[in-house]
């Protein structure tokens, strides 16, 4: 049932299909949609994210039908075909999908029948049914990474070091880029190699070969559980899921452990450990002092989420007061999950922690304890109220319109110390 | 007369006013076609993405103070409803105001296709009301609520009767319109529906209607002049200064597209002066539109001194400037109410118009006229030049930038400046509406086309770089490829 959505915290399905789609090199979405589609899903994802628009094919240079009045009533079958053979004339791409909107949706077009037209003469034009009603961003993650196992992923030999990472969606997370970069920087000197499908100009072939991986690494509380099982069942690679960002020393180092031991390489992964946590305690022991001690809030998606509080809480000393997920997460195992990771700290009393997705009654909670607060991590949508009761606020989580986000990172262990930079910048 | 105020919805300019977003030709061409109504809308074969009346809709009404928009609409719909209230927060902080307007979807999922939500639609309405207690609440309908029949007004009829403040549906279906500016006529037809009382007597002021209201302070000094005082519409109105517009002196536009709905409606039915010259950019629009304003306010006399005293300190620096324009060639691409404006400015400046496109073409507003700008182009500008009409278009634009490499590219949309710069072309988005206005706006604007043209170090090294995803083939084809024949 409908439900008040204010200051929402994602997009629709289309959406989250589209922002993973604009992240893979040479791949062109085609809208089967209404004209305001393209659009609402660009500004809304990627252009609250840290404010960019995707590099190959986004927002008005996305082909689409424009669906209007006459193919709501009629049918744009026919529309959505000349739309195709346009588009593989005007644009250089490895891989054309077509994506339908809601009004496809509701009316019933078969998308599947003009793309198989495709398929045969050799094109490599494929479906994605996603209206937007079926759900929101994360949905459509799933439903894309589903597109691409179906389509594009084929067998290939096993290669020992090569590993999926896999659980940071693009845009959505407004640090997806330097989140990658960092965590493939740290697992390269492992020894491995690293595919994530959308950095650093990967594209289609790194995602057919992504079969050949040793190790799904999936850096996410609850997602991707379907894409896990599918690799796993088609092409044997098995997944390690690591429920949160990790940031900082203590959670970055258990992950490296993780990883090593998954692959039986866990001398070198102690070597990586002391390497990096050197380098991390190095720069902390010129600046203590620098952050006075905080008691803490912060609100965004699970990752973030989990992160942030265990970094804070675990690494630098701070006290978490309140932590709020607002990813629509739904299955029983998940919600525990994520809770356990939140309260079942090193060092601090566990937070209260939140489900929730309303940004009124969000703010509600938040009243409860803004005599306690002295810093908010959230999104911009949360900024107001930390300015209203002077409290300290640093804007880390979807949607983030008022900050420019290219390559930075809170990941890992250089992140960790951007993150204290930031805190510091933002005091 | 177009508009009829005694049913739901404004209808769409397509309807309304025979608008079309198809056309390829020149200047003189459109402008003969539209005098003599032989125009006609050309189809494409292919297109990219356009926009949706829904922005422009509830984007209008978004900027009131202290009201709700409830989008009935799938999520995505109501996705940048986060940064619609940030950007009411900061308008409202730079003029010293508060806005509590809420931005609210009503989060259609699938069920809802199958089962409709018009009971979820009228508790999200009344726990809207309970929650933020608005002075007006608009609904907004969308593709999928229109799609599956949902019945607004019957839900916006029975609420009126429980909640006190005024309640209107906005109908602005996504599949209505390729015209996103179909969407303004939508947001004034619910502002004259349930907001707009008939005058009880008449005030001092001029209904301004705009965007951002970004010259606010320039133009209160200007009408002080004259003794009147601008209304602005409609971000940071209040439902109360909404409900008197109809007392008004007169009402003017910062742009025809933009003014033409409300400015005729407040003429027709409440005898409110709409002023429709050109606009008031560069020294002739500028000229002619105040002139104008005091024919109506009848202060003629005062206006003339005013432009005499400003003249004299404005225009021999607008001339010196103009020296460094000459012959510098350009591309334009926005709204139909900038495109033929700007094009008339940079002609003022000395410069040349080698492509007009407009987004779409109203060759009639809604008093049956054809827009003042076209009329003055036909009748002034010193040779004839390229116009195409596409809702965007993308690979027309970056084709036509392609074939004529202008100096500079002109446009009043982020998205396809963005493209321009890409390809190597300096482009300056003309963001804020106010850029061009009057003497002071036009001097400024010939020196930011000067900076932009200067330096173009970003644009060179960037294009040099990155991988665009137009084929060789696309390039070498004439822009007007995907345009069918005449339809209607």
């Amino acid at each position: 049932m409908s439900i008040i959505t204010e200051g929402p915290r994602g997009n629709c399905a289309l959406g989250g299909v589209n922002a993973v789609l604009c992240a893979i090199n040479r791949v062109v979405p085609i809208y089967h949609a209404g004209p305001g589609c393209c659009m609402q899903t660009t500004a809304g994802e990627a252009g609250q994210a840290g404010g960019r628009s995707p590099f190959y094919v986004s927002s008005v240079s996305i082909p689409c039908t424009n669906m209007l009045e006459k193919n709501v009533i009629f049918g744009g079958v026919d529309r959505l075909r000349e739309t195709i053979e346009g588009a593989i004339e005007i644009f250089e791409a490895d891989a054309f999908f077509v994506l339908s909107g809601c009004t496809a949706g509701i009316i019933g077009d078969d998308i599947v029948s003009i793309t198989d037209e495709f398929i045969k003469k050799g094109l490599p034009v494929y479906p994605i049914e996603t209206p937007g009603f079926l759900g929101e961003s994360y949905r459509g993650y799933e439903i894309a990474f589903k597109a691409l196992l179906t389509h594009i992923v084929k067998p290939a030999e096993r290669q020992n070091n090569l590993v999926n990472l896999l659980g940071i969606m693009p845009y959505h997370d407004p640090f997806w880029e330097g989140n990658f970069e960092e965590l493939t920087r740290i697992l390269e000197k492992l020894g491995l190699k690293v595919n994530t499908f959308f950095t650093r100009h990967q594209g289609l072939a790194d995602i057919r070969n992504s079969s050949a991986a040793a190790l799904n690494i999936i850096i996410s509380p609850w997602l991707l559980k379907s894409a896990a099982q599918e690799y796993h069942d088609r092409f044997g690679v098995p997944s390690l899921r690591w429920p949160s960002l990790p940031i900082g020393a203590s959670d970055t180092s258990a992950f490296v452990r993780a990883v090593a031991k998954e692959l039986g390489i866990e001398q070198r992964g102690e070597q990586v450990i002391a390497e990096e946590e050197d380098y991390v305690y190095s720069y902390l022991e010129t600046a203590i002092g620098a952050l006075s001690w905080k008691q803490f809030a912060v609100i965004g998606d699970a990752n973030t989420v989990v992160g942030v509080t265990r970094f804070l809480a675990n690494d630098y000393s701070f006290t978490p007061i309140v932590s709020i997920v607002t990813d629509p997460v739904f299955r029983p195992e998940d919600i525990e999950r994520i809770t356990e990771q939140i309260t079942k700290l090193d060092y601090a009393r566990p937070p209260k922690v939140i489900f929730e997705t309303d940004h009124w009654k969000i703010h509600k909670e938040l009243e409860n304890y803004k005599d306690k607060i002295t810093l908010l991590i959230g999104s911009t949508n949360d900024r107001e109220f930390a300015l209203e009761h002077d409290i300290q606020c640093s804007v880390i989580s979807y949607p983030i319109t008022d900050r420019l986000i290219f390559n930075r990172t809170y990941a890992g262990y250089k992140g960790s110390l951007t993150f204290v930079e930031d805190l510091f910048d933002n005091l | 007369m177009t508009i009829n105020l005694d049913i739901s919805t404004a209808g769409t300019r397509e309807q309304r006013l025979g608008s079309i977003t198809g056309y390829n030709g020149d200047l003189y061409d459109l402008a003969n076609q539209s005098k003599c109504g032989t125009l006609k809308d050309r189809e494409r074969c292919f297109s990219q993405s356009s926009t949706c009346l829904s922005s422009c809709a509830l984007g209008q009404l978004s900027g009131i103070r202290d009201i709700a928009i409830i989008n009935h609409a799938p999520s995505g719909c109501t996705v940048t409803a986060a940064g619609v209230e940030v950007l009411n927060a900061q308008l409202a902080t730079k003029r010293g105001v508060a806005n509590n307007t809420v931005f609210i979807g009503t989060d259609m999922n699938e069920q809802d296709t199958v089962f409709g939500a018009t009971d979820a639609l009228k508790d999200i309405v009344r726990e809207t009301y309970r929650r933020y207690q608005p002075k007006a609440i608009f609904i907004g309908t969308s593709c999928v609520s229109g799609i599956i029949g949902e019945d607004v007004d019957r839900i916006v009829e029975e609420l009126k009767v429980e909640i006190p403040v005024p309640i209107a549906p906005v109908h602005c279906e996504g599949f209505k319109s390729r015209i996103w500016a179909s969407g303004f006529d939508a947001s004034d037809h619910a502002v004259l529906t349930s907001i707009v009382k008939p005058p009880e007597k008449k005030n001092n002021l001029i209904n301004f209607k705009n965007f951002f209201e970004s010259a606010r302070l320039e133009i209160i000094e200007l009408f002080a002049n004259f003794g009147v005082e601008p209304m602005f519409l409609y971000q940071n109105s209040t439902i109360e200064e909404l409900s008197h517009i109809s007392e008004s002196l007169a009402t003017v536009c910062i742009c025809g597209t933009l003014g033409t709905y409300l400015g005729n409606a407040l003429e027709e039915k409440y005898g409110v002066p709409y002023v429709r010259t050109i606009n008031p950019m560069g020294v002739i629009g500028f000229e002619t539109w105040l002139r104008e304003i005091g024919r109506v306010i009848n202060k003629a006399t005062e206006v003339e001194a005013y432009l005499e005293k400003e003249r004299e300190y404005y225009l021999p620096k607008i001339e010196e400037v103009k020296k460094e324009m000459k012959g510098l060639r350009a591309v334009i691409g926005m709204g139909p109410g900038y495109t033929f404006e700007v094009s008339r400015v940079l002609l003022e400046l000395g410069m040349e118009v080698v492509w007009a496109a407009a987004w779409h073409y109203d060759d009639k507003y809604d008093n049956e006229k054809a827009p003042a700008s076209l009329n003055y182009l036909l009748e002034k500008s010193p040779n004839n030049f390229k116009v195409s009409v596409a809702d965007q278009q993308n690979f027309e634009v970056l084709n036509i930038l392609n074939e004529h490499q202008p100096d500079i590219y002109f446009s009043r949309h982020p998205g396809t400046t963005v493209w321009a710069i890409k390809q190597g072309t300096p482009a300056l988005y003309v963001a804020d509406e106010y850029m061009i206005f009057g003497y002071r706006g036009t001097l400024n604007f010939a020196y930011s086309v000067l900076d932009t043209i200067k330096n173009r170090s970003f644009e060179k090294n960037l294009a040099a770089r990155v991988k665009l995803p137009y084929s060789k083939w696309w390039y070498q084809q004439k822009n007007s490829t995907f345009l069918k024949e005449e339809v209607k």
